[in-house]
C-alpha cells in the first residue's frame, strides 16, 4: 500500500517534471500532475483486480484519454498537451530497460520476452488513445447534427 | 485573385514547420494547413505532411495554383508553440488576419518564452529522481539518480555546443549516466544500479516518440508512423549500446 502511494506521488511529480521539459504553462501543469496520478492510481486498482498489465494499462490510458479530450475542451487546448504527460508514468521504461540490459548480458531469451512486452504495452496504449480520439470525433458529429437541424 | 499568394503560403506553412518542430502529431499539422487554406479563400488544397516533410499545393477560385514544400530537420519539443499556433489558427478561422500581421504573430510565436535553464537543468535531476523512486528506489537511489540526471544535461549542453551527432550524443548520454551509476553504487550513495539507471533512463528513452508513431500509423499515417518508430528502434539501440560499452568495460560491477 505504501509503495502505491509512493508510485502515485512520483507519477504525478515525473509528469510535472516532464511537462516542464515539454514547456507546458500554468494551470496545465497541475491539470497534468492530477491525471498522472488519476492513472496510475487505475492501472494499480486494474492490476490489483485483473493481475494483467495488458488490462489494467487499457483501462488506465481510456480513463485518461477520456479525461484529456474533455479537460482540453473545457481549457480551450490541444488534447496532446494534456494527453502526453498524464501517460508518462504509463509508458513502459523499465520493460524497455530490461529488455536492453538482458540483451547486453547475453539472456536472449528474456530480452525476447522483455521486448513482446514493451510492443503489447505501447500498441495498448495507442490502441486506447486512439479509440477514445474516434469515439469523440463521432460524439461530436452526431452533437453537431442534432444542434444544426434545431 | 488573392493577394501576395506566395507570401501568404508561406507564412501558413511557417505555421506547419512551427507546430511540426514542436512536436504536434501530422494530423494536426494538416488539418491546420487545411483550415487556414480555406479561411483565406483557397478553393481546393492538398496537403502531405510527413515527419520532415511539408508539401502543400493550394487552389485559387480563378485558376491560379501555388506550391510550396519544406523541409524539417531539427526538432525541439515545445508544446505552448502548439497551443499558440493552434489558437491562431482557430482566430485566423474565425476572423481572417491581414498577411503582415500574420506574419507579426508567427515571428511572436517564434520568440516564445522557455522555462529559465536553470529550472530546465534542476528538473532534469527531478525528473530522473522522481521516475527512480517510482521504480523502487530508496531515498539515496533518488539522490544518486539526482546527480545522474543533471549530469546528462551537461553531456547534453556540451554534446550541442560541439555540434555532436545526436546519435552519438545519446550513446555518451547514456554511457557516462551509467558509469556514473557504478560509481555512486562503489562509494555507497545509492544501492540499486538498476534503479538508478531506470530513472536516468527515462529521460533518453523515446516512450513519447515510440507512443506517438504507433499513433500515427493507426491513424493512417504509415509513412510518419515508420519514420518515428524507426527513430524510437535507433534511439532504443544507441541506449542500450552506451550502456553496453560500459557493462562490457566493468562487468557490472567496479
Amino acid at each position: 500500500m505504501r509503495q502505491a502511494v509512493v508510485q502515485v506521488v512520483m507519477g504525478m511529480c515525473g509528469a510535472v517534471g516532464f511537462s516542464i521539459l515539454f514547456n507546458v504553462r500554468g494551470k496545465k501543469l497541475v491539470a497534468a500532475g492530477l491525471g498522472a496520478a488519476l492513472s496510475w492510481s487505475v492501472y494499480l486498482v486494474l492490476y490489483h483486480i485483473y493481475n494483467d498489465k495488458i488490462a489494467a494499462l487499457l483501462g488506465a490510458a481510456l480513463t485518461v484519454a477520456v479525461l484529456a479530450e474533455i479537460l482540453a475542451r473545457v481549457m480551450k487546448a490541444p488534447v496532446i498537451i494534456l494527453l502526453v504527460p498524464m501517460l508518462f508514468p504509463l509508458i513502459p521504461g523499465s520493460d524497455l530497460y530490461h529488455m536492453t540490459i538482458n540483451l547486453v548480458l547475453n539472456n536472449t531469451a528474456e530480452s525476447a520476452e522483455y521486448l513482446n512486452l514493451v510492443m503489447r504495452e505501447a500498441g495498448v496504449i495507442a490502441f486506447a488513445v486512439i479509440l477514445v480520439t474516434c469515439a469523440v470525433q463521432v460524439i461530436m458529429k452526431v452533437y453537431r447534427h442534432f444542434t444544426v437541424k434545431r | 485573385m488573392i493577394e501576395n499568394s506566395a507570401q501568404l503560403l508561406s507564412a501558413i506553412l511557417d505555421v506547419g514547420e512551427i507546430m511540426l518542430k514542436a512536436g504536434a502529431e501530422v494530423n494536426r499539422v494538416e488539418n491546420t494547413i487545411q483550415h487556414m487554406g480555406e479561411a483565406y479563400g483557397y478553393s481546393k488544397i492538398d496537403v502531405l505532411t510527413i515527419t520532415s516533410s511539408i508539401v502543400v499545393t493550394m487552389h485559387e477560385p480563378d485558376g491560379n495554383i501555388e506550391t510550396q514544400t519544406r523541409r524539417i530537420t531539427a526538432y525541439e519539443t515545445d508544446m505552448r508553440k502548439v497551443e499558440r499556433c493552434n489558437a491562431l489558427s482557430r482566430a485566423v478561422c474565425k476572423e481572417v488576419l491581414p498577411l503582415s500581421a500574420l506574419e507579426a504573430e508567427i515571428s511572436d510565436i517564434r520568440q516564445e518564452k522557455r522555462y529559465p535553464d536553470w529550472l530546465v537543468f534542476l528538473t532534469y535531476g527531478f525528473s530522473s529522481a522522481v521516475f527512480s523512486a517510482f521504480f523502487g528506489g530508496s531515498v539515496r537511489d533518488m539522490a544518486a539518480a539526482f546527480l545522474g540526471g543533471l549530469l546528462i544535461r551537461c553531456v547534453q549542453l556540451v554534446g550541442r555546443r560541439l555540434k555532436v551527432q545526436n546519435l552519438i550524443l545519446i550513446i555518451i548520454c547514456a554511457a557516462s549516466a551509467e558509469f556514473v551509476t557504478l560509481i555512486f553504487v562503489y562509494i555507497g550513495l545509492g544501492a540499486s544500479a538498476d534503479r538508478i539507471m531506470m530513472g536516468n533512463i527515462m529521460l533518453l528513452i523515446p516512450g513519447l516518440a515510440l507512443t506517438t508513431s504507433l499513433r500515427d500509423m493507426i491513424s493512417g499515417d504509415l509513412i510518419s508512423g515508420l519514420l518515428g518508430l524507426c527513430e524510437a528502434v535507433i534511439r532504443a539501440v544507441a541506449i542500450a549500446f552506451g550502456v553496453a560499452l560500459v557493462l562490457w568495460q566493468t562487468g557490472g560491477v567496479l
